[in-house]
């Protein structure tokens, strides 16, 4: 057993030998370095075109956020909501026409059947 | 090494003719390499110019002399183990390519010094394409480092960055599981 398994390392090792052997050394193409270096150009263009976009997106993001500080910050706008607080909104929410809603019930004694 | 660290310097400054110089000079050497990993020619190209790709790229990491080549060469080695991946052109262990196989064995043990014409070698080449299709790509490649680029464990070591017993361990399952099937395919051939 132990001589079969010795005989196919040595097997598996020529094996090996020969495929060294059997794979050489090419040599590259002439086209090589010009492919190289269009693979190379398009992906630098690629990664340029991504990092314009990604700027561009930044650049609008940080313009709308200003815009939407300034909008919020200038004197005037909004402002009833900015001036008033919870209590005087909700006090001025209740109109008079509200205020069935909040006027304690009322109940008719004298239509109450007598016992 | 092939180049000085001056060159790869200018080549990390964007200078395109020394990068040119670096790939003219380690350009044999890949290409020699992937032939032996992927077993497939007409890639080999192909697989090469990824490799310098990813070198031009991320040559802005460098920082050592030493690193330089096992960087190079693991850079080859996954270049090499992605195309394998993606091709999944995993053959079947079938009896006629192990038929096949043993004919290249002894062809090679009896005759390695008679002519070898492009046929024999297509023929070596692809019984042990079939033969690597027991073990996983990593292993394959592992194996292929190893066993016929010749590279030493230490040297692995570097490749890998992982340690000497963990390289044995794996060396060893890797060249078990092949010879299990290598072995197998002498049964076959043998009770055939």
């Amino acid at each position: 057993m132990n001589s079969m398994r010795g005989n196919d390392d040595q097997n598996l090792d020529a094996l090996f030998g020969a495929y060294r052997a059997a794979c050489g050394t090419p040599d590259a193409s002439a086209n090589f370095m010009p492919e190289l270096w269009a693979r190379i150009e398009s992906r630098q263009t690629f990664t340029f075109s991504f990092r314009r976009m990604a700027n561009a997106f930044a650049t609008a993001a940080v313009a709308l956020s200003l815009a939407v500080g300034l909008y919020m910050a200038v004197p005037g706008t909004n402002q009833n909501l900015n001036n008033q607080s919870y209590i005087e909104a909700l006090a001025e929410a209740s109109t008079p026409d509200a205020q069935d809603f909040v006027n304690p019930i009322t109940l008719e004694l004298a239509d109450r059947p007598s016992r | 090494m092939l180049v000085d660290f001056g060159l790869i310097t200018r080549a990390q400054k964007g200078d395109a003719a020394a990068f040119n110089e670096i790939v003219t000079a380690y350009r044999k050497r890949i290409l020699g390499t992937i032939t032996r990993l992927i077993a497939r020619p007409e890639d080999v190209e192909d697989v090469a110019q990824e490799v310098f790709l990813r070198l031009y790229f991320s040559l802005d990491q460098l920082r050592k002399e030493e690193v330089f080549e096992p960087w190079l060469y693991r850079l080859t080695v996954n270049a090499a183990y992605d195309y394998l991946r993606k091709q999944r052109r995993r053959q079947e262990f079938r009896m006629s390519d192990l038929s096949e196989q043993q004919v290249m064995l002894a062809d090679a043990m009896a005759g390695g010094k008679a002519e070898q014409d492009d046929q024999r070698h297509k023929k070596v080449r692809e019984a042990v394409d079939s033969l690597l299709g027991a073990v996983s790509e990593a292993d394959r490649i592992l194996l292929m480092l190893k066993e016929v680029e010749g590279l030493s464990l230490k040297e692995l070591e570097k490749v890998y960055n992982v340690n000497e017993n963990a390289l044995k361990v794996r060396l060893f399952r890797a060249r078990q599981r092949v010879l299990k099937a290598f072995g197998s395919a002498e049964k076959k051939e043998g009770s055939g």
